[in-house]
C-alpha cells in the first residue's frame, strides 16, 4: 500500500519547496526528494541590462545574504574589464579589505539569523515541542537575556554591513574594478567602541561565543540525538587559500573526500571543466555534480560543515581554538553528522567576528586607493566569481556584449551545490522516522524539517524566485498514491 | 492622534514596503510626503523592506512609534489607524515579523514599551512594477489630507478608518500583504 506526506510549507525554511518520501509494499523508504518548485528567473531576465547593473540586481534575489550576491556579482565584473583575477590583476588592498569587512559581517548577521533565531530554539525545547513554542517568539519568551545578546549581536553585524554599503539591506559599494567608499578612522572607532545603543566590539565577541556555548551544552545533553541524526557522506567544498585554509572571499576550490584527500583543486574560473548540472523533472534546482565522477558519486555538500571539514585550520586564536575541538571530535576525519553544521556554524560566528574585529583595526581601509580602472583595450566581457557565502560556495558567471548589455548569465549557489545531499538527508531522516510506522506523526515532520533546516537552505536563491512559493513535502508508495498527507501552514 | 503629536526626536515614523512593488510602496511614499512637506523635522524617519526582530531594540530607544504600511484587507477602505497591542503571535520568519511581536519583543527583551500607532493604507496592486496605482495613490492622498487637518485622527484606543467604513479594531499585520 503506498504512503504520501506532505508538509506545507516546511516552516524557517527561505522559500518554498515540497519533499516526497515514496515508500515499498512493506512500507520501506525506496526514495526521498526534495522538489523546489520556485520559478526560476533572474538568470533571464538579468540579460539586456548593462553589464555594472548586474551586481545590484542579483542582489535583490535575497534579502538575507545580498552581499554575497552582491560581492560575487562585483568580482564577475572586475573580470570584464580586466581588473580581475582571470586577468591577473587583484582589485587594491583597501578595496579589497573593505569588500571582505562587508562579507564577514553578512557571514556574522545571516549565521546569527540562521543559528539562533530558526536552530536554537530547536535546541532549547527540543525537536517534539509543539511548532507555538519551538520557535523564536518562544525563545523570546523564555529567555529574554539571551535575546537581547542575540538582537544587539545581529544589530552590530548591520551596522557594519551599513557602514559598509550605505544601507542594512541591498547597499551598494562594489564597482567594477573596487569599491567607491572607504572607511574613516572614526567609523571604525565607532563600531570597535560601540555607542549608546550600539554595543562595542568586546560586548559583540562576548556574545558570538554564547552560540557554542548553547551548542556545546546542547551537545552534552543530547550526544546519541545530535551525533546520530542523518549521518550523510558527501565530497566537502569550498574556497582555500594557499594554506589550504578556508578563506571566504577569495581562492582555489578545492574538494576533500570522506578521509581528507584532496580529490580536485582547481581556478574557479575552470568550473565549467570540472562540473556538470542534472536536472530532474519534479525539481527546479539543478544537481551539480563533477563531471568524472558522476552524480552519484560526485555531489558535494557546501557551507559550514564543508568549510570546517576542508580547512586545516582558522586564522583566528578563538575560531582556531573551536576547530581543533572540532576536528578532534571525528579524529580529524570529515564530520558527515548533519546537526553538526550548527557546530559549524557557531564557529563561523565566532571567526567572521574576530576577522571583523582584525580589519576594523587595520589602517589600510582608510586608503584612498579604491579603484583599478584598466583601458577599453583591457575589455574582457566575460567574469566569473565565487565566494563563500553563508550558505556555502556561490558562483556568478556572465557574459557581455560589445555595448555592455548581459547576453548570458549562471548562477550556481549553495543550495543548489547542497542539493543531492538534501535529498540524502530527507532519505535518511525518512529511513529512521519513517519505516515501520503506519501513519505519520508529529516527531516525523519535525525531523524532516530539521534535517533541512541545517543546511540553512535558501530556495529562493536557488531557484532565484520571484515572489513567494510555498515548500511542499510529500510521501509516496509503489503504486504512487496518497496514503497519509498533512499539511503545516 | 495627530502629526503634531510625533515631531520631537523621541518619535519614529516607520515607512514599511518596497517601492518596487507598486502599492508596497506605500509607507515609504508616507515618508516622502512628510520630507516634502517638511512635516515632523525633530522625528526620526525610516523606511525598510519589512521588520526585522532588530527593530525592537529600535522602537525601545523611542516614546511614540507610528508604522506605517500598505494593506491587501479588503474591509479597510482606504485607510485605517489604530493601537496594536504586544503579542506574541508566532508570525516570525527571518524575512517578516508582526508589530504586535515586535512590540512584546521589546517590552521583554528591554523592560519597555513605546506608545505604537500602526497606520495601514490600502493598496490593491503589488506586482513588480515602480509607482503606486491611481487608487493606492488617492488613499494616500486622503490619509495625508486627513492628518493635515486641525483636528486629531483616531484616539488611544480604538481604530479609526477613512472612507466610510465604520471604526474597527481588527488587527493587520505589518506583513499582511506577503
Amino acid at each position: 500500500m503506498s504512503k504520501k506526506l506532505v508538509i506545507d510549507p516546511v516552516t524557517r525554511v527561505e522559500g518554498h519547496g515540497k519533499v516526497t518520501v515514496h515508500l515499498d509494499d512493506d512500507g520501506n523508504v525506496v526514495d526521498a526528494r526534495l522538489h523546489v518548485v520556485e520559478f526560476r528567473g533572474f538568470e533571464k531576465f538579468v540579460q539586456g541590462h548593462p553589464y555594472w547593473e548586474a551586481p545590484m540586481l542579483m542582489q535583490r534575489i535575497c534579502g538575507i545574504c545580498f552581499v554575497s550576491h552582491h560581492l560575487c556579482g562585483a568580482k564577475v565584473l572586475d573580470d570584464m574589464i580586466g581588473a580581475g583575477t582571470a586577468a591577473e590583476v587583484r582589485v587594491t588592498r583597501t578595496a579589497e579589505k573593505i569588500r571582505r569587512l562587508g562579507h564577514y559581517a553578512q557571514m556574522l548577521q545571516s549565521h546569527a539569523t540562521a543559528y539562533f533565531y530558526l536552530v536554537v530554539p530547536e535546541m532549547m525545547f527540543g525537536m517534539d515541542a509543539a511548532p507555538e513554542q519551538r520557535n523564536l517568539l518562544g525563545l523570546i519568551e523564555a529567555n529574554p537575556e539571551l535575546m537581547r545578546r542575540v538582537i544587539m549581536l545581529r544589530k552590530w553585524g548591520q551596522e557594519v554591513i551599513k557602514t559598509v554599503f550605505g544601507r542594512r539591506m541591498h547597499g551598494i559599494n562594489s564597482v567594477p574594478g573596487g569599491v567607491d567608499k572607504n572607511l574613516s578612522r572614526a567609523e571604525c572607532d565607532r563600531l570597535l567602541d560601540g555607542e549608546e545603543g550600539l554595543a562595542s566590539f568586546d560586548d559583540v565577541m562576548d556574545y558570538a561565543q554564547d552560540g557554542l556555548r548553547l551548542f556545546y551544552d546542547f551537545h552534552e545533553k543530547h550526544r546519541r540525538q545530535v551525533d546520530g541524526f542523518a549521518k550523510v557522506p558527501a565530497l566537502n567544498m569550498c574556497l582555500v587559500d594557499a594554506d589550504g585554509n578556508v578563506d571566504y572571499y577569495h581562492g582555489a576550490l578545492r574538494i576533500v573526500d570522506e578521509n581528507r584527500r584532496i580529490v580536485r583543486e582547481f581556478d574557479y574560473h575552470d568550473y565549467l571543466d570540472h562540473f556538470s548540472e542534472a536536472v530532474e523533472p519534479w525539481s527546479y534546482m539543478k544537481f551539480p555534480f563533477l563531471k568524472d565522477l558522476g552524480r552519484e558519486e560526485g555531489s558535494v555538500r557546501v557551507g559550514p560543515l564543508a568549510r570546517m571539514n576542508v580547512t586545516n585550520s582558522l586564522s583566528t586564536p578563538l575560531a582556531q581554538e573551536a576547530l581543533e575541538r572540532f576536528h578532534a571530535y571525528t579524529g580529524g576525519s570529515p564530520n558527515n553528522m548533519t546537526l553538526h553544521t550548527n557546530w559549524a556554524r557557531a564557529i563561523e560566528v565566532l571567526h567572521a567576528a574576530e576577522l571583523i574585529g582584525e580589519l576594523l583595526r587595520d589602517p589600510e581601509l582608510h586608503g584612498d586607493d579604491l579603484v583599478v580602472t584598466p583601458g577599453d583595450d583591457a575589455w574582457v566581457g566575460e567574469g566569473i566569481g565565487v565566494v563563500e557565502a553563508p550558505r556555502g560556495t556561490l558562483l556568478h558567471h556572465y557574459r557581455a556584449g560589445v555595448g555592455g548589455d548581459i547576453t548570458f548569465a549562471n548562477l550556481i549557489v549553495a543550495t543548489t551545490h547542497n542539493n543531492q545531499v538534501l535529498n540524502r538527508t530527507v532519505r535518511s531522516v525518512a529511513e529512521d522516522y519513517l519505516v515501520g510506522h503506519g501513519e505519520i506523526t508529529e516527531a516525523m515532520m519535525n525531523a524532516i524539517e530539521v534535517g533541512i533546516r541545517a543546511f540553512d537552505p535558501c530556495l529562493s536563491c536557488a531557484t532565484h524566485a520571484l515572489g513567494q512559493m510555498p515548500l511542499i513535502v510529500t510521501v509516496h508508495g509503489p503504486a504512487g498514491d496518497v496514503v497519509d498527507e498533512r499539511v503545516r501552514s | 492622534m495627530n502629526l503634531g503629536d510625533f515631531d520631537d526626536d523621541s518619535c519614529l515614523i516607520y515607512g514599511i514596503g518596497n517601492v518596487g512593488r507598486q502599492d508596497d510602496g506605500l509607507g515609504w511614499a508616507f515618508v516622502d510626503w512628510l520630507e516634502a512637506q517638511g512635516r515632523c523635522p525633530s522625528a526620526q524617519l525610516q523606511r525598510s523592506y519589512q521588520l526585522l526582530i532588530e527593530d525592537a531594540d529600535l522602537i525601545s530607544t523611542k516614546r511614540r512609534v507610528l508604522f506605517v504600511d500598505a494593506t491587501k484587507d479588503e474591509s479597510v477602505t482606504s485607510f485605517e489607524l489604530r493601537r496594536p497591542a504586544p503579542r506574541m503571535d508566532f508570525t516570525f520568519t527571518s524575512h517578516a515579523i508582526s508589530v504586535p511581536a515586535i512590540m512584546a519583543t521589546c517590552e521583554q527583551c528591554f523592560g519597555c514599551l513605546p506608545e505604537v500607532y500602526v497606520l495601514a493604507i490600502r493598496g490593491f496592486e503589488f506586482g513588480l512594477a515602480m509607482g503606486l496605482t491611481r487608487a493606492a495613490q488617492r488613499n494616500l492622498d486622503i490619509v495625508t489630507a486627513c492628518l493635515s487637518s486641525p483636528g486629531r485622527v483616531g484616539n488611544a484606543t480604538t481604530a479609526t478608518t477613512g472612507g466610510t467604513r465604520p471604526h474597527r479594531t481588527a488587527a493587520v499585520s505589518s506583513d499582511s500583504h506577503r
